[in-house]
This record gives structure tokens, C-alpha cells and sequence, in this order.
């Protein structure tokens, strides 16, 4: 293995710094799935049957914390890689750990959200609005919740074998997709909250 | 301590929060449909590009080409899907 150490170490090696391109190319595919879920959700919004509207059933306060817990997860990640560059393996575990929770928190709010959709009649099977409003948001939090799973393995293999050029670069590609998430929480929460609320 | 906490990063982010608050401005004030959507499409804009830049480290190697084309492509490719469905689902045009 040809380790390059001009290069931080999670791109030291060749196979490296293609795992980390050949990740910008999956993220490039969720951009487009995402895209499409948006393009149905813009299609179906004003078609309510007899379900509530988005102006009804979406409340500002969840949203807004939703929204700061996320971006500064997105922040401490970010914090993590920097510590983990200056190979500063405690530190980066303390980021990492903050970023799970706050990833966490965020999900909690997105399960009382959904609880207090379904209390207020905003099911799956209301309406077309509420079915394509669903399956956006519960795509997003699905990518959350499995993105908590992987985070969560990824430290442990860290407290395990350290940094090295291998682990280094699975932190980074897991940082990669939990700063997508908060690119798609941002465009849903400006086209699907904030311009339901306008 | 402080060499924890990047000054690029820290901005970045209390760049995300100014943006996020100027979005805001679209619940709590009276705008029209086009003004409104003209601030969200700018603020999200921005924020997401300012991700990309500040915190995914996009065009830091060798492979910032390939990564930016990646990008753009995947761009085009959502947009081209979002307004054609919009042109003929709904604007019917």
C-alpha cells in the first residue's frame, strides 16, 4: 500500500481517494432521487381530497428546532474531520459522539412530528398531499436514522484500531452523507415548511 | 483549544444561521409568492453550496474536477426533472 503523506490520511492512499469520488457519485444519484421526490411533492401539494393543508397541519416550532439541531450537527461534524486531520483521535470521538446525538434529537422531533400528523388526520392514506408529504419527510429520516446506525459503528471502530488511513477514510465518507442530509433538510425545509406556511 | 474550532468552519456556520433566520423572514412577514420564493430559492442556495465549499472539503484534491462535474450534473439533472414535471403537471403548459 502506497501511503502518501503530503495528503491528510484519509485520502493517503489511491483506493482511498477513489472510495471518496466514487461517494460524490453516489450522493450526485440521491440528489436525482431526491429531485424526484420534490418534483411529485410539487405536483400533488394543493391536491387535498378531504385531508388538511400543509398551512394546517405544519407547526413552526419543531420545524425550527428540527432545522438547528441538524445544521449544527452538520457544524460538529465538520469539527470532527478538522480533529481527526489534526489527529486528534479524542477530540473527534467527542465530535462525533455530539453529532449522533444532536442526529438524534433531530429524529426524536421528526417521531412527534409524525405522531401529531396522524392525531390530527394527516395519515398516509388521507390524501395525495399527505401521502407524497410523508414519503418525502420519511425518506429524509430514514437516511437520519440509518446514518445514526452507521456513525454509531464507525466509532466503535475507531475507539478499536485508532486512526489509521482505513478508518480515517470511512469517517470521512460518513461525513460526506450526514452533510448531504443537512442539504436536503434545508430544501425541505424552505419548499415544503416554510412555502406551506407562507 | 482553539485550534479546534477552524475560524472557515465557525463562519460557515453562523453563516448557515444568518441565511436560516433570513429565510424565516418568509413566515413571520407578509411577502408575496414570487418575493417569498425568491429569498428561499436564494437563502437554500446558498447554504447548500456553502456545505459543499466549507465543510465537505469539495475542492481540496486532485479530484475537484470530477467531483464539481458530478455536482452540477447531478444539479441539472434535479432541476430538469423538478420544472419539467412543474410544466406539465402543473403550469400545464
Amino acid at each position: 500500500m502506497k501511503v502518501d503523506n503530503s495528503l491528510p490520511l484519509e485520502y493517503s492512499t489511491e483506493e482511498n481517494s477513489l472510495k471518496i469520488l466514487g461517494f460524490w457519485i453516489f450522493l450526485g444519484a440521491e440528489i436525482m432521487l431526491f429531485a424526484t421526490l420534490f418534483a411529485a411533492y410539487f405536483t400533488l401539494e394543493n391536491r387535498l381530497g378531504n385531508g388538511p393543508s400543509g398551512a394546517e397541519i405544519f407547526e413552526i416550532t419543531p420545524v425550527l428546532v428540527e432545522t438547528l439541531l441538524l445544521l449544527t450537527s452538520s457544524f460538529v461534524i465538520g469539527l470532527g474531520i478538522h480533529a481527526m486531520r489534526l489527529g486528534n483521535k479524542k477530540a473527534m470521538m467527542i465530535f462525533f459522539s455530539i453529532t449522533l446525538l444532536l442526529g438524534a434529537g433531530f429524529l426524536g422531533f421528526e417521531i412527534y412530528e409524525f405522531i401529531h400528523y396522524v392525531h390530527v388526520g394527516a395519515t398516509l392514506q388521507t390524501s395525495a398531499f399527505t401521502a407524497i408529504l410523508l414519503t418525502t419527510l420519511g425518506t429524509h429520516g430514514l437516511h437520519v436514522t440509518f446514518g445514526l446506525f452507521w456513525g454509531l459503528f464507525i466509532l466503535i471502530q475507531i475507539k478499536k484500531r485508532g486512526l489509521t488511513p482505513e478508518t480515517a477514510n470511512k469517517s470521512f465518507i460518513f461525513s460526506l452523507y450526514w452533510h448531504f442530509l443537512d442539504i436536503i433538510w434545508i430544501f425541505i425545509f424552505s419548499f415544503i415548511y416554510l412555502k406551506g406556511m407562507m | 483549544m482553539n485550534e479546534l474550532f477552524p475560524l472557515k468552519q465557525v463562519m460557515g456556520f453562523v453563516l448557515s444561521l444568518v441565511l436560516t433566520a433570513v429565510a424565516l423572514l418568509v413566515y413571520f412577514t407578509d411577502m408575496s409568492l414570487l418575493s417569498g420564493m425568491t429569498v428561499l430559492l436564494l437563502t437554500a442556495f446558498i447554504q447548500a453550496g456553502l456545505q459543499i465549499v466549507v465543510f465537505m472539503h469539495a475542492g481540496e484534491t486532485n479530484d475537484k474536477k470530477s467531483i464539481y462535474t458530478n455536482i452540477y450534473y447531478g444539479i441539472l439533472i434535479a432541476l430538469v426533472t423538478i420544472f419539467g414535471t412543474l410544466l406539465v403537471m402543473v403550469w400545464d403548459m
